[in-house]
């Protein structure tokens, strides 16, 4: 345990940062670019 | 009814309060001590399988329930688990989801105080105060080792009880104070005005403060004495797998449980938060938010910091001991020993400090309003009103612990069994009523409602099926191995006992306010029992 970061440490290392920042960024982009409210389909469209 | 009416100001709001609710000290300190202890980089495996097929899917049932049960009237957790399990059992057992954030409080804001402590040591130093937690870099380790700990003894007094309480105001009740009274104040404030509000500063602040002291430790020079303890053989210390651990079912079940406890399901917080929003807000992709930015900061900044840092200072030896000694000794005792050895040790581990101080923060404010909401609930009262009353119980049960200072046993006694055991039964006893009383096919059509991504088709399995049997295995295979020692040592231990019984004296209490609240809700035509489908 005490040798340098070896090549799967480093695949290790990489695909959990990676697959912690990029599902973060999908998040928050999905929140921020996407309205707060879905607005409701109008159910009869001469009256809407 | 005098109550307030509650709300969140906007998604982000609420993703960043539930995000702050769950980030902790847990996820600095807990989370790289499992990994590494577990396989380091082959924990990772376990650990994000436990993330996506429990920890996710139990948070989403969690979302769904406190909404449903806000759009029925209710925002606490015996009031919602008793529409949502549809009766007084589920009614009762739902007292669990507000007596874990209040008790755990009791313990948590102290802690809190003493992070916010060690920042305000370290910054002394940055003006010409004395050598931070007594820390002399030019001792040897060994000294060094020793006067961080005699420090932090005397700093929480776990050498002696009463010693906080007795003669001059220490330095870590004054801190006490002021966190406390913070908290209050933004509990008081509301949702909206205070914890939003709040939680919207300080989470990117925290990120902010985790980047700094990542740049920092990613960017330190070899140990001048031990230059094979650097960087890469830290990050080495912590990622490089040891696929045998993955043998061992402690393995998958310490990964599970890191992700239980990170993510703060069945803490009682997010039923509460959840019955603020609105029946066409999402919360599929909000509790998805929320659990990703957990995990963010577990693995994105926990995992890189803490052992890294350690193990160029310490080596292997070192930093296996500070592992060894739990996070109150990895973050209180050897990290200052770390800073000390580091170039810019005391800017550093000022804004670690202040870092762990908003991580606990955010996560303190969480605790109150449960318990606070239900007071509201019950009785019918002001938030005033409620403020004060959950305020004097948990000055009461914060001194409790300050004053039963000796080995930290009050703080112990609650965090055993009321902060580990008692969450995993809450979140049992949430997705036995999620997914076999109020139904699989109606709780996903409820948290379709608003939702802007779906949620996978196999979540249903794991929700009705392996979550339920993983929750009674957990328990039964928790009580067989800590039940017994732990009911031993509250029998040998007069502090213990009596902490135990303060617990009770709170169950006995919160009981009460639900058997008032039951009759008022009856009595103003509100559906206790679950029987009918929301009217908005």
């Amino acid at each position: 345990m005490s040798s340098s970061l070896n090549v799967l440490g480093w695949i290790f290392m990489i695909t959990s940062l990676a697959f912690v920042v990029g599902l973060t960024a999908w998040c928050y982009l999905r929140v921020l670019t996407t309205p707060d409210e879905v607005p409701e389909p109008a159910k009869d469209f001469h009256s809407a | 009814m005098s109550q307030s009416k509650q709300e969140w100001g906007s998604r982000l709001g609420v993703i960043l309060a539930v995000s702050g609710s769950a980030v902790g000290l847990g996820n600095f300190l807990r989370f790289p001590g499992q990994a590494a202890q577990h396989g380091g980089g082959a924990f990772m495996i376990p650990y994000f399988c436990a993330l996506l097929l429990l920890g996710i899917p139990i948070g989403w049932a969690e979302w769904t329930m406190g909404r449903y049960g806000g759009r029925k009237g209710f925002h606490s957790a015996p009031a919602i688990m008793g529409v949502v399990g549809r009766g007084a059992i589920a009614r009762y057992l739902g007292i669990i989801g507000v007596l874990i954030p209040l008790a755990v409080y009791f313990y948590y804001v102290f802690v809190e105080a003493w992070c916010l402590a060690y920042a305000w040591e370290y910054a002394k130093t940055l003006f010409g105060g004395a050598a931070a937690m007594g820390v002399d870099a030019k001792a040897t380790l060994a000294d060094q080792t020793a006067a961080s700990s005699s420090f932090f003894r005397n700093f929480t007094g776990s050498h002696s009880d009463g010693v906080m309480l007795g003669g001059s105001l220490q330095e870590s009740v004054a801190f006490w104070l002021i966190v406390f009274a913070i908290n209050v104040w933004f509990v008081f404030r509301g949702l909206s005005k205070g914890i939003e509000a709040f939680c919207k500063w300080a989470m990117p602040i925290m990120a902010l403060c985790a980047l700094v002291v990542l740049a920092r430790v990613l960017t330190l020079p070899p140990n001048p004495e031990h230059p094979e303890q650097n960087v890469l053989s830290g990050l080495g210390y912590m990622w490089n797998p040891d696929f045998s651990a993955l043998r061992d079912p402690g393995t998958w079940l310490a990964a599970a449980g890191q992700i239980f406890f990170s993510l703060s399901v069945g803490f009682g917080v997010i039923i509460n938060y959840a019955s603020y929003m609105k029946r066409k807000d999402d919360l599929v992709l909000s509790g998805l938010t929320a659990s990703s930015t957990n995990e963010l900061f577990e693995v994105g900044f926990g995992g890189m910091i803490t052992l890294t840092s350690a193990f160029i200072f310490l080596g292997a030896t070192g930093t296996l001991a500070a592992v060894q000694t739990g996070s109150f000794g990895l973050g209180f005792q050897t990290l200052p020993v770390v800073f000390a050895q580091m170039p810019a040790g005391n800017v550093i581990g000022m804004v670690w400090f202040f870092m762990l101080f908003l991580a606990a923060i955010t996560s303190s404010l969480s605790m109150l309003q449960p318990s606070m909401a239900f007071v509201e609930e019950a009785l019918g009262t002001t938030r005033k009103n409620a403020t004060a009353i959950i305020t004097v119980i948990a000055l009461v049960g914060s001194l409790w612990v300050i004053w039963f200072s000796k080995d930290l046993a009050a703080l112990t006694a609650i965090d055993d069994w009321v902060g580990t055991f008692l969450i995993v039964v809450l979140a049992a006893v949430q997705v036995i009523c999620f997914g076999w009383v109020f139904g699989m096919d109606r709780g996903m059509k409820e948290a379709h409602e608003g939702a802007h991504m779906r949620i996978p088709g196999f979540v249903r399995f794991i929700l009705k099926y392996v979550a339920p049997l993983y929750l009674i295995t957990a328990i039964f295979m928790f009580s067989k191995d800590n039940l017994g020692t732990w009911i031993r040592r509250a029998i040998d231990n007069p502090v213990e006992r009596n902490t135990l019984i303060l617990i009770g004296l709170v169950v006995v209490f919160l009981a009460v306010l639900t058997h008032i609240g039951t009759k008022r809700w009856r009595a103003a035509g509100l559906d206790v029992d679950g029987q009918h489908p929301p009217q908005d």
